[in-house]
């Protein structure tokens, strides 16, 4: 089932998407630092036989548009706003993975009209991991449970940023506390760690879903930090009956 | 003999006996209590090792870990009760306590003990004992290999009586190779007197724990009965006539037997592990008196009526305190963690073992209580899937009643009930919980006395 690509143009920036148009509630994905939207497309297909799935490039990563500035939070999270509006969502909920987490949660607090429910998979960074050194060590002690067939996408994303954008990217993930913001996030939130997720540790996991005030854990064992690419089907899954919960 | 070497490591009494003394101590409870915390993280990727072995690898290690520490059978004469009471009475630190505990095995009961921060003395303890050449579905032939050692043993120590135990459903690995003495004090041991004479304020409040558990078992001898099989997954009447589930297990684990053939029960006593023997309350009350202590009897049917008491008792504490009180740890037999329990300002809750039973215990205790936003969950593994046990989702699905966490704690669920890691995993994963809080001063005992004294499932009399 091919993707629908869309073309949105947010404050000037050409923004790209991927979508399969399913008949319940708009989910759109957040990818983490430095990659795209394309670790996200396995899910996108999953999700999208039930929910309308998407899967948005922020500007200066994938395919969308490089801005001159270098980015900043506030700016992607403003970014992701701008376009929720332009791509015709008037609310939607949204699924970060990783660092996408912390853009989601930026939107949640900084623009809460425009956001249903969160999904965080893999919320990233545990305050108490806060170092470029630890990062890298958690970041390795990971890779060894993710699918080998994520690597190439991952290095066509690092091409498509460029590395001062992808540095930058990750610069911007490890000073964002997000830990301050989660008490100020007003909707249902899900929190998805894989059991083998080295990036996010399980007690990090839990004080995320505690400081938010309608947060729940799930842990999906077995599987890496990023869920959405290992396990598109079970996430669907997980999401689908969040959603129905929701809803209800 | 002595006597640390004696008892069993991996018991119940002994586990909660380490697990309070520890608390006492100021010290939480990193591997059982059997290691320093420092090799953990060795211990847990062994122990993981060795849950991915062949599983008949994996049992044969399980059996022999039991065999190891069990007493040679020409050696269990040599036990001496006296010397049990004084390494008992040796773990806890020597100074004034306005309590003190006396009785029954209750994983909960080691809960209120640290929360009124008082020691606990068991009536019973495990002495496993090294005997060959019996298969572990053969109740008699297990009888029949150990009655003179058991003989032996009483005759040495005329205040004990000998709860042998056979129990070929849940300790099917551990009884390949060593079979179960517990023992019970029916009279006050010295050293028990001592130490409560020495440790108890004038005026303080002697508690006897009187679990009420009574299972069938044959009179062997004055002092001597054999239990057969023992408070789990499996009913006394499977245990004596054998049913479709027993018939079913016994196929699984490939023995010649369909049912278990015990000699015939001539009554109820009680209960090997958990059931309190009254004959010890007369020196109790004899000291009590001499001393002008209050004695308090505190009753319940069942090792697991006191579990949603002390957890509702701590969680009004929580409260009190300006704590959320919105946290339930879930603790399994012998993996108890009072210190972290309340370091984390959780509401533990014991489950006797990772039977169907205990689980409905749990379900129903929920159903009953106010939400709670994180529910965790530390479960034994006995190497057996044997009748009765609870299986995994069956857990799982109790955990999502956690309004927001509800997780496994330490747990491998894949390897469950092989899950041997748990022994160092538990307190790993426990003590990295964010947000806790400081430890608080020991709760008075007349709060307990008079939360206690209020619940309909349990009998709490002064005097």
């Amino acid at each position: 089932m091919p993707l629908e690509q869309l073309v949105h143009i947010v404050s000037g920036t050409a923004m790209i998407s991927r979508r399969r148009r399913g008949p319940g509630p708009a989910v759109v994905c957040v990818h983490g630092a430095g990659v795209s939207g394309r670790e996200m497309l396995p899910f996108v297909r999953e999700l999208g036989a039930t929910h309308d799935a998407w899967a948005v490039d922020l500007p200066g990563f994938g395919r969308s548009e490089k801005p001159s500035a270098p980015p900043t939070l506030a700016g992607l999270s403003d970014a992701v706003a701008a376009w929720l509006e332009e791509a015709g969502l008037e609310r939607a909920c949204l699924l970060g993975g990783s660092f996408g987490c912390q853009v989601a949660v930026d939107v949640a607090v900084r623009h809460p009209d425009r956001v249903t429910a969160l999904v965080l998979t893999g919320p990233t960074v545990d305050p108490l991991g806060r170092s470029p050194v630890r990062l890298a060590a958690q970041w390795l002690r990971n890779s060894v449970h993710e699918s080998p067939r994520m690597a190439p996408l991952n290095v066509a994303d690092y091409v498509d940023a460029g590395p001062r954008r992808v540095l930058a990217s990750f610069g911007v993930s490890m000073r964002d506390r997000v830990e301050d913001k989660l008490p100020y996030v007003a909707v249902p939130a899900l929190v998805v760690r894989g059991g083998r997720d080295a990036m996010v540790p399980q007690a990090w996991a839990e004080e995320v879903t505690r400081l938010l005030p309608r947060g729940r854990l799930v842990v999906m064992e077995g599987l890496p930090h990023m869920v959405p690419y290992r396990d598109p089907r079970g996430l669907a899954r997980v999401v689908a009956g969040f959603l129905e919960e929701v809803a209800a | 003999m002595r006597p640390g070497k004696a008892v069993a490591s991996f018991d119940s009494a002994t586990g909660m006996l380490r697990a309070l003394s520890r608390f006492l101590h100021d010290k939480d409870v990193p591997l059982i209590g059997q290691g320093p915390a420092a090799v953990e993280p060795a211990m847990s990727a062994l122990l993981g090792a060795a849950g991915r072995l062949p599983r008949a690898l994996q049992e044969k290690a399980y059996a022999v870990s039991g065999w190891a520490e069990a007493v040679p059978l020409r050696r269990v004469a040599e036990i001496r009760s006296e010397e049990l009471a004084r390494w008992v009475t040796g773990h806890y630190p020597r100074r004034r306590y306005p309590v003190a505990f006396v009785g029954s095995s209750n994983g909960a009961l080691t809960h209120l003990a640290a929360a009124v921060s008082a020691p606990w003395l068991p009536q019973t303890l495990l002495l496993p004992v090294r005997r060959h050449g019996v298969h572990p579905d053969d109740p008699r032939g297990d009888l029949e290999a150990t009655r003179r050692a058991g003989r032996a043993l009483l005759d040495a120590n005329p205040d004990l009586v000998l709860h042998h135990m056979h129990d070929a459903n849940q300790d099917r690995l551990m009884i390949a190779g060593m079979t179960y003495f517990r023992v019970k004090w029916r009279r006050l041991p010295r050293a028990y007197a001592r130490f409560l004479e020495e440790s108890l304020e004038p005026g303080a409040t002697l508690v006897v724990v009187e679990c009420g558990l009574r299972w069938p078992s044959t009179r062997v001898g004055p002092r001597h009965v054999f239990q057969h099989g023992a408070l789990g997954g499996a009913t006394p009447e499977e245990y004596e006539h054998g049913g479709p589930r027993v018939a079913d297990y016994l196929r699984r684990y490939g023995s010649p037997r369909r049912a278990w053939d015990y000699p015939p029960a001539d009554g109820e006593r009680p209960e090997a592990e958990w059931g309190f023997e009254p004959e010890l309350l007369g020196d109790l009350e004899e000291l009590a008196g001499r001393n002008g202590w209050r004695l308090a009897r505190l009753r319940f049917g069942e090792p697991e009526d006191l579990s949603p008491a002390v957890a509702d008792l701590h969680r009004s504490w929580h409260e009190d305190r300006g704590l959320p009180a919105d946290r339930l740890l879930v603790e399994c037999f012998l993996l108890l963690e009072p210190w972290w329990a309340l370091r984390s300002g959780s509401a533990p809750f014991w489950t006797v073992f990772n039977t169907e039973a205990s689980h409905a215990r749990l379900r129903s205790y929920l159903d009953a209580a106010d939400p709670y936003d994180e529910i965790r969950l530390v479960l034994f593994s006995h190497g057996v899937d044997s009748v009765g046990l609870a299986p995994i989702d069956a857990w799982r699905e109790l955990l999502a009643r956690a309004r927001k966490v509800g997780v496994f704690t330490g747990v491998d669920t894949r390897a469950y009930p092989r899950d041997f890691a748990v022994l160092a995993r538990a307190h790993r994963e426990l003590a990295r919980i964010r947000t806790t809080y400081p430890m608080p001063l020991p709760m008075e005992w007349a709060r307990a006395e008079e939360f206690l004294g209020k619940r309909e499932e349990l009998e709490l009399r002064t005097g």
